[in-house]
């Protein structure tokens, strides 16, 4: 945990100082997993705020101090489930923004060594999004989650509220469509 | 990348751990606390807008029923002569039996007319 446990319940007593230490602690890391989760740079601190918002207002229904990062983990996937839901409805009228962003992206790339580490990193990220195509995005999170930002079975069991097994049998049909998709990439030469 | 990823499981769990790499760190701009501030104001204050608004409607519709329910014991009922639900009910079964026998005599038997009704 970021933070002690004396905070969280200072902060679900309505402390305005602790919620704001609270977010402190913690805004990094949701920015960053949000990132995963949603891949579109220029969204993800509205994302986030929505997840603190939602924090602000639900802190009350929280059972106990111990179990605050799995609640806010659970936050965090719904807040980037809702946005994903959303931006798949407006998605159209974004495509021409994201290419242009994608031009813009490869025409400053140019050159240097650190250029070069930045367009493969580009390049991955890339390849990656195209696999976790292959999966609704349900699993995609789920995966991100186990794989990406490296939670345990445990904390996903806590985040999701359902038993293991069944969490193993859905991440296991979820990586072996990716694998397949990697393999099929991978024969193909795209990589 | 290439000779990392060699297209079995483990491959796949290090390409994941490239991606997150290749990830860039969010950093929080300037603005994050204050707006993060002003939407929960906001929200808080479309809360109280809506409790403010709900509270005379819950009240009127509380003495709009207890109004109903004081027009329903004070008014007469409307038919003196029905008083109760048995009474309604033989009512209307009379009514019913009246209806079915007038048809049944209407009605002659298969083939022929009842005597009463042949012609002479």
């Amino acid at each position: 945990m970021l933070v002690d446990q004396e905070l969280i319940e200072k902060a679900r007593a309505r402390d305005y100082a602790a919620f704001n230490q609270l977010v402190l602690a913690y805004r990094k890391r949701i920015l960053g997993t949000i990132s995963r989760l949603i891949g579109r740079p220029e969204d993800v601190e509205d994302v986030a705020q929505e997840v603190f918002v939602r924090l602000y207002y639900s802190l009350d229904q929280l059972r106990a101090a111990e179990v605050f990062e799995p609640w806010l983990y659970r936050l965090t996937v719904n807040a980037s489930y809702d946005y994903l839901r959303r931006a798949r409805r407006r998605s159209e009228s974004r495509m021409a923004d994201l290419s242009e962003q994608q031009v813009m992206m490869a025409d400053s790339l140019a050159g240097s060594r650190r250029q070069e580490e930045e367009q493969q990193k580009s390049k991955t990220r890339e390849f990656v999004d195209a696999l976790f195509r292959h999966v609704s995005e349900e699993d995609r999170i789920l995966l991100t989650l186990k794989e990406v930002e490296g939670l345990s079975l445990k904390e996903l069991e806590q985040i999701y509220g359902v038993n293991e097994n069944a969490l193993k049998v859905r991440l296991f049909r979820a990586r072996h469509r990716v694998l397949k998709a990697y393999n099929g990439a991978m024969a193909d030469g795209k990589l | 990348m290439k000779e990392t990823m060699n297209g079995d499981n483990d491959g796949l769990g290090e390409l994941f751990q490239i991606y997150a790499n290749a990830c860039p760190d969010v950093e929080p701009s300037a603005n994050f606390m204050p707006r993060l501030w002003q939407k929960i104001e906001a929200r808080h204050s479309f809360g109280s807008v809506f409790e403010r608004l709900a509270r005379p409607g819950m009240a009127a519709a509380a003495a709009l029923c207890l109004l109903l329910v004081v027009l329903n014991l004070v008014a007469p009922p409307r038919n003196p002569a029905v008083q109760t639900y048995t009474d309604a009910l033989m009512a209307d079964h009379s009514a019913e039996r009246t209806y079915y026998t007038e048809a049944i005599r209407a009605v002659p038997g298969v083939g022929e007319a009842p005597a009463e009704f042949r012609p002479r």
